[in-house]
């Protein structure tokens, strides 16, 4: 089973357009989806669940103060490093979205008033849909622990794979370089970096790659809207030099967001550039 | 002192675009690049910045002759970022190790003290009266937020106006660098994907009870439109900005706009003037 994550670095290079298109492509062939952009997730829009299973999402378990052990001594405060308890009329109150959890508070607790308790912070998806089985979440806005969650429905996408048979799972990854896109990279078998023909998007896809390749990932690029700006023969420059392989260029067109903007997925405005890429794909993860 | 955030749930929507226009439409402002996994406001802004001062966490050392290798440290990390196993030292995972000081605390031996670890930097330049702040996380660490929280503590410390180039998201990472501001723009674009991701944002907005106000950027292509969605919040669409394929080459170059381009300098000081009026400046 073959893991392929579409990442990006910088955000809004067209990750979710080129997954949906991919994902057309692939289902002939038998694949699992999986949206990982756990904070802002997309994918569903355009490949939309007929039925769904919901599971909720428990973070790290996070402090909880009774206040009628509380005797407002403020030590909790003193050791707490993320700012996460606040003195308010004598006891202490945890502010939940500071709280990382580390329990460090129940310890220096004269009185035993904290505890630690599970929180809640999303739901994740099981859904069934046209291109083959869909796992999605969604974090509470402003939620804690988003790598974890990515690392949850990553898993649950591989194993499902798996077990019904399907040669490969297709990954939805979050922008950025931080906890959710490393928990969405690792253990792929090709990061598929798609990137904009700008300044900002050579800049972040470098930083993407070394991510990449510190994690033993190959990074293979994807050229979105590359006649939008006069800059593509850098982007071509730059991947020659880093050793990227580019798989294939997709045009700038109104129809891929008209495509978008009535539910559909982009593969005809991105036609046949798409197909090329997905033929680089599978030779690459062969 | 005002703090204005520019933030998206939605990334690519064009935050950094418009945060490096109203830093020039404001003049004496300083812009600050909270983006810190992919940092790209000073590109844009001209600026060269020279690193100021490095972002670290405490981790724990451990002390050979000491650590009686118990292994109660491990136990009572949370974030499992410590393993020890028979005669060996503890050994430490600094990818998942929080800096919460919970082994240093419950070590019974005395064997644990904390040594700082480096996970970004920050940088600074001046261009007249515009100062810039970059943050920047290392490649490879996981956790941006205290270098969020840094970059925005130095810019406090540096001028009465405050603007915020944000991280995409509605997750920790944004919640840092929106939550102390005086006033949100929230930028989206006219797809169902802006409009989905919209909606997350507008919540923990609302959550964290700042004012807002929102910019539509490419606005005819993707056919949707917040204005339902705003209004429900209680949010005013500040600008609708249509797609212009020489503010995209412009852009493309890694020069605001603002510069290069003397219609999205007119919808940007336009733009300016309503979040002026809006956050009460």
């Amino acid at each position: 089973m073959k893991e392929i994550v579409i990442v990006s670095g910088k955000g809004g290079t067209g990750k979710t357009s080129v997954t949906a298109a991919l994902a057309s492509l692939a289902s002939q062939e038998g694949v699992v989806l999986c949206d990982a952009d756990v904070d802002a997730p997309d994918l569903w829009l355009l490949i939309p669940p007929k039925e769904q299973e919901e599971i909720p999402f428990m973070g790290m378990d996070g402090a909880e103060v009774n206040e009628e052990v509380c005797i407002g001594c403020g030590k909790c405060r003193d050791f707490c490093r993320f700012d996460a308890v606040a003195m308010v009329d004598g006891k202490a109150r945890i502010r939940q979205g500071k709280c990382e959890g580390c329990a460090g508070c129940t310890m220096v607790c004269p009185v035993q008033a904290i505890s630690m308790v599970p929180r809640r912070q999303g739901s994740w998806f099981k859904a069934e849909t046209e291109k083959g089985k869909l796992v999605y979440a969604r974090l509470y806005p402003g939620g804690e622990n988003s790598g974890m969650l990515v690392t949850t429905v990553k898993k649950a996408a591989e194993e499902t794979a798996k077990r019904e048979g399907h040669p490969f799972v297709l990954v939805d990854g979050p922008p950025g370089i931080a906890c959710p896109a490393i928990a969405a990279l690792t253990g792929a078998s090709l990061a598929v970096a798609v990137t904009e023909p700008t300044e900002s998007g050579i800049h972040d896809l470098l930083r993407l790659h070394q991510i990449a390749t510190k994690l033993d990932v190959p990074t293979a690029v994807v050229l979105n809207k590359w006649d939008v700006t006069s800059l593509a023969p850098r982007v071509r420059e730059v991947c020659l030099e880093t050793g990227i392989p580019i798989l294939g260029e997709i045009p700038f067109s109104k129809e891929i967001p008209e495509a978008v903007a009535s539910a559909e997925v982009p593969l005809e405005p991105m036609t046949p550039a798409i197909q090329k890429i997905w033929s680089g794909i599978t030779e690459l993860t062969k | 002192m005002t703090v204005l955030a520019v933030a998206s749930g939605k990334g690519g929507t064009g935050k950094s675009c418009i945060a490096s226009s109203l830093a020039l439409a404001a003049g004496q402002v300083v812009a600050v690049d909270a983006d810190v996994e992919e940092p790209n406001l000073g590109k844009l802004l001209g600026m060269a910045p020279k690193e100021i001062y490095s972002v670290s966490l405490p981790m724990p050392v451990f002390d050979e002759k000491l650590c009686k290798r118990c292994g109660l440290c491990a136990k009572e990390c949370r974030f499992n970022a410590l393993v020890q196993f028979g005669d060996l030292l503890p050994r430490l995972n600094e990818g998942l190790c929080h800096g919460c000081g919970v082994c240093s605390m419950v070590c019974p031996h005395g064997a644990i003290t904390e040594g700082s670890h480096v996970i970004g930097k920050v940088s600074r330049d001046q261009a007249g009266d515009l100062a810039f702040l970059e943050g920047r996380l290392d490649v490879g660490c996981p956790n941006p937020v205290p270098v969020i929280k840094s970059v925005i503590d130095t810019a406090k410390e540096e001028g009465d106006l405050i603007i915020v180039d944000s991280p995409p998201g509605t997750a920790c990472s944004m919640v840092e660098a929106t939550e102390q501001a005086d006033y949100v723009l929230l930028v989206t674009e006219g797809t169902p994907f802006g409009m989905a991701d919209l909606k997350l944002a507008l919540e923990v907005v609302s959550d964290l009870k700042r004012p807002a106000g929102v910019v539509v950027n490419r606005s005819d292509l993707g056919g949707s439109d917040p204005e339902e969605i705003c209004r429900s919040h209680d949010v005013p669409v500040l600008a609708r900005i249509p797609f212009s394929r020489q503010v995209a080459q412009v852009y493309g170059l890694g020069e605001s706009p603002y510069r290069g381009s003397s219609l999205w300098r007119e919808q940007m000081d336009r733009l300016w003037n309503s979040v002026k009026k809006e956050a009460g400046l």
